[in-house]
């Protein structure tokens, strides 16, 4: 951490710096120049609060050199973290496809869905049951009654479940049917939520907050690493910014930029950072051409009729087509897609 | 066009804009809601403002329905416009690349960088004379100087040169010597400038603006084909956003966006787009993926001594490898580099 003092601060401000910084257990490396005096802070201070030393009389301002996340990060955890989830493995040199509906809307539904997108290549099934939607007007998810629909079509087709998890009360009850939570761009920084699923064993799919920067993601992911929960995957959504051609813009040099900084796996969502079905095989294919460990892609039979997000839900047809385009490309960047698990059928 | 009227507006005021609406040689069509009136005006609207609705007394909103741009637009020009350069072409099956130095320094080092670049699988050559740097007190360009180094380096390896315009008044110069324009992100609403490059009939490559919509970036190559200037090809290079861990965000989604909206080939340029010479193979692959005509990007023989730009320039051998992977995706795009002579074999190891 570098301190930059005020030109001209007197000694006794410097000193208190120091003594601050010996009291943090960190040294201090003293560089004075022409008109201002600069304090780094030397050791481990990923835990030490910039604030600390932001309120010191005296101080200009104080910059960190190194990041402010541990565990996350590459130089902590140099290999890529692969962790398997039932069948196959993410963050390896299978790419993962998870697929499925916004929301579990019935039984028949989601059955008919699951068989679908696992007939086209899909390695897990996605579902919501709790819905974070914008307007509390509109249909809010099947809750329970849906997660048993999700268990029986997971029975079904032998693909793990990916469902998200609004709440710390909704934990508990989840983990007995969930194999990843999803923490949705929405929660990314309900540190409640993080801490509580921190504490549990099952992975994480933890997404990019619609205004997010990459480093806020990381330490939002440290949060769950922390709990001891390891197996955290992060998820790039598209962001907000002035451009209104897309529901959001995919930052898809996220991808390179996390796969430098962190170990965990990256997977994209091409739904939600485009918005529209037409453009969704063409950055999924993009996110595997960059280096993205997997992708997960709104699938509906009739998107016409869908209770959320049908203008972005691909058909099941338009899903298999795009799963094909998306093996050339991980052919093409020497990794492959992950197996298709079999259940019952 | 569709004028959506105040819940109190009266109806004089109705009156009056459908007489406007006439005026205007448009057809109306009135819908009268419980709450509202919605006053739409069909037929040709792309040259009628918002603005001549949007003052009268009693209205709510104007929403445009149809695009603002046509010339631009595949519903007017359905087919992928294709343009030659100078051995190959733009927006057709071949991918386009661009590469070379932010900035022409020297005659050795341009002669140089272009060498190794074409040796690479460059298809075109790139390199800046007059350059709008953030800061009046960074370096500007070689000027004409530059120009004349360019032309041969041109000769020496018969790559078409794409070099920036700032202002009008180096079109006349600029003509001469270089096959591509480019407009630079910071002048894509020059509008002075765009109207000087639609009279000429030089090949345009037309950067976004750095905080300029989809829809403005159309709206800006409207205004060079508008004066008979058919050679366009658009240019993302990464929007300003919250996000600082890269110079640019590469909005990716741009690609099948434009190709949807319009004819005109889309190249990306990965250098600006991240700002760090780490990342801009990935995005480069990605580029392709998503459906984009060609490349632009920044190759320096020794970055970390580059006047300009060198954070993000790439080695001419990490080029090469750039070049290689990218080749692979266009393959299964069912594209070829346009400067391939050959099939590629198969390159498996060592990605990401």
């Amino acid at each position: 951490m570098m301190i930059i003092m005020h030109p001209g601060a007197p000694k006794e401000q410097i000193k208190n710096v120091i003594t601050e910084i010996e009291k943090q257990k960190l040294s201090a490396h003293l560089i004075e120049g022409v008109e201002q005096t600069i304090i780094g802070a030397v050791g481990d201070g990923h835990y030490v609060a910039k604030e600390i030393f932001e309120a010191l009389p005296g101080v200009m301002s104080v910059q960190r050199i190194s990041q402010p996340y541990k565990l996350a990060s590459r130089q902590f955890h140099e290999h890529d973290s692969v962790f398997p989830l039932d069948g196959f493995t993410v963050g390896g040199e299978e790419i993962a496809v998870i697929a499925g509906p916004c929301s579990v809307e019935s039984r028949v539904q989601l059955l008919e869905v699951a068989q679908a997108v696992r007939e086209a290549g899909a390695n897990a099934l996605r579902g919501g049951v709790f819905k974070p939607r914008t307007s509390p007007y509109v249909f809010q998810g099947l809750g329970e009654e849906g997660l048993e629909y999700l268990a029986e079509a997971r029975e079904l087709t032998g693909m793990p479940v990916v469902v998200e998890v609004m709440a710390v009360s909704q934990v508990e009850l989840m983990s007995k049917y969930v194999d990843v939570f999803q923490i949705g761009a929405r929660n990314m920084q309900n540190y409640n939520l993080l801490r509580a699923v921190g504490e549990t064993r099952t992975p994480i799919l933890l997404k990019r907050g619609l205004s997010a920067t990459i480093e806020e993601l990381l330490m939002a992911s440290e949060y769950i690493l922390s709990g001891g929960n390891t197996q955290v995957m992060l998820c790039e959504r598209g962001i907000r910014t002035f451009e209104t051609a897309t529901r959001n813009t995919t930052d898809i040099n996220a991808i390179p930029v996390l796969k430098e900084l962190t170990h965990l796996p990256v997977i994209l969502d091409p739904s939600h950072s485009t918005g529209h079905s037409a453009y969704v095989t063409a950055v999924a294919k993009a996110a595997v051409a960059a280096g993205a460990d997997g992708i997960i892609v709104e699938v509906h039979q009739d998107p016409a009729h869908a209770l959320s997000d049908g203008k972005q839900s691909l058909t099941p047809e338009s899903f298999a087509s795009m799963v094909k385009q998306v093996q050339a490309v991980a052919e093409a960047v020497g990794r492959r897609l992950a197996p298709v698990k079999y259940g019952q059928v | 066009m569709m004028i959506i009227m105040k819940a109190n507006a009266t109806p004089q005021e109705v009156e009056a804009v459908i007489a406007k609406i006439k005026s205007a040689g448009l057809n109306v069509h009135l819908s009268q809601g419980v709450e509202a009136t919605i006053i739409g005006a069909i037929g040709e609207t792309h040259n009628i403002p918002t603005d001549l609705f949007e003052g009268m007394d009693g209205v709510e909103t104007v929403q445009r329905i149809t695009q603002p741009y046509k010339l631009a637009s595949r519903q007017f020009h359905p087919e992928d416009s294709v343009i030659s350069l100078d051995g190959f072409s733009v927006g057709g099956n071949e991918i386009a690349i661009i590469a070379g130095p932010c900035s022409v320094e020297s005659r050795s080092q341009i002669i140089e960088t272009a060498m190794a670049v074409k040796e690479a699988g460059a298809s075109a050559l790139r390199g800046g004379v007059f350059k709008p740097r953030t800061s009046p007190y960074s370096f500007q360009g070689l000027g004409e100087e530059g120009l004349e180094l360019l032309t041969e380096a041109r000769e020496k390896t018969g790559l078409p040169i794409v070099v920036e315009i700032m202002s009008q008044v180096q079109l006349d110069v600029m003509v001469k010597y270089v096959d591509v324009l480019q407009v630079g992100a910071r002048n894509m609403q020059n509008f002075n400038l765009l109207r000087a490059i639609g009279e000429s009939r030089t090949a345009v490559l037309l950067k976004r603006g750095l905080s300029a919509t989809i829809e403005e970036l159309l709206m800006s190559a409207e205004y060079i084909l508008a004066g008979g200037n058919q050679r366009v090809m658009l240019c993302e290079r990464g929007i300003r956003t919250f996000e600082t861990a890269t110079r640019n965000t590469t909005d990716i989604n741009a690609v099948p966006v434009l190709k949807n909206l319009t004819h005109l080939p889309v190249i990306l340029d990965p250098s600006h787009a991240t700002g760090h010479a780490d990342y801009v193979a990935a995005i480069a692959r990605a580029a392709i993926a998503a459906g984009a005509d060609g490349l632009i990007v920044e190759v320096h023989p020794d970055p970390a001594k580059a006047v300009s730009d060198g954070k993000q320039s790439l080695k001419p051998e990490k080029f090469a490898q750039m070049v290689k992977q990218v080749g692979q995706i266009a393959q299964i795009m069912g594209r070829r580099l346009a400067s391939s002579q050959g099939e590629y074999s198969p390159l498996k190891q060592g990605w990401a």
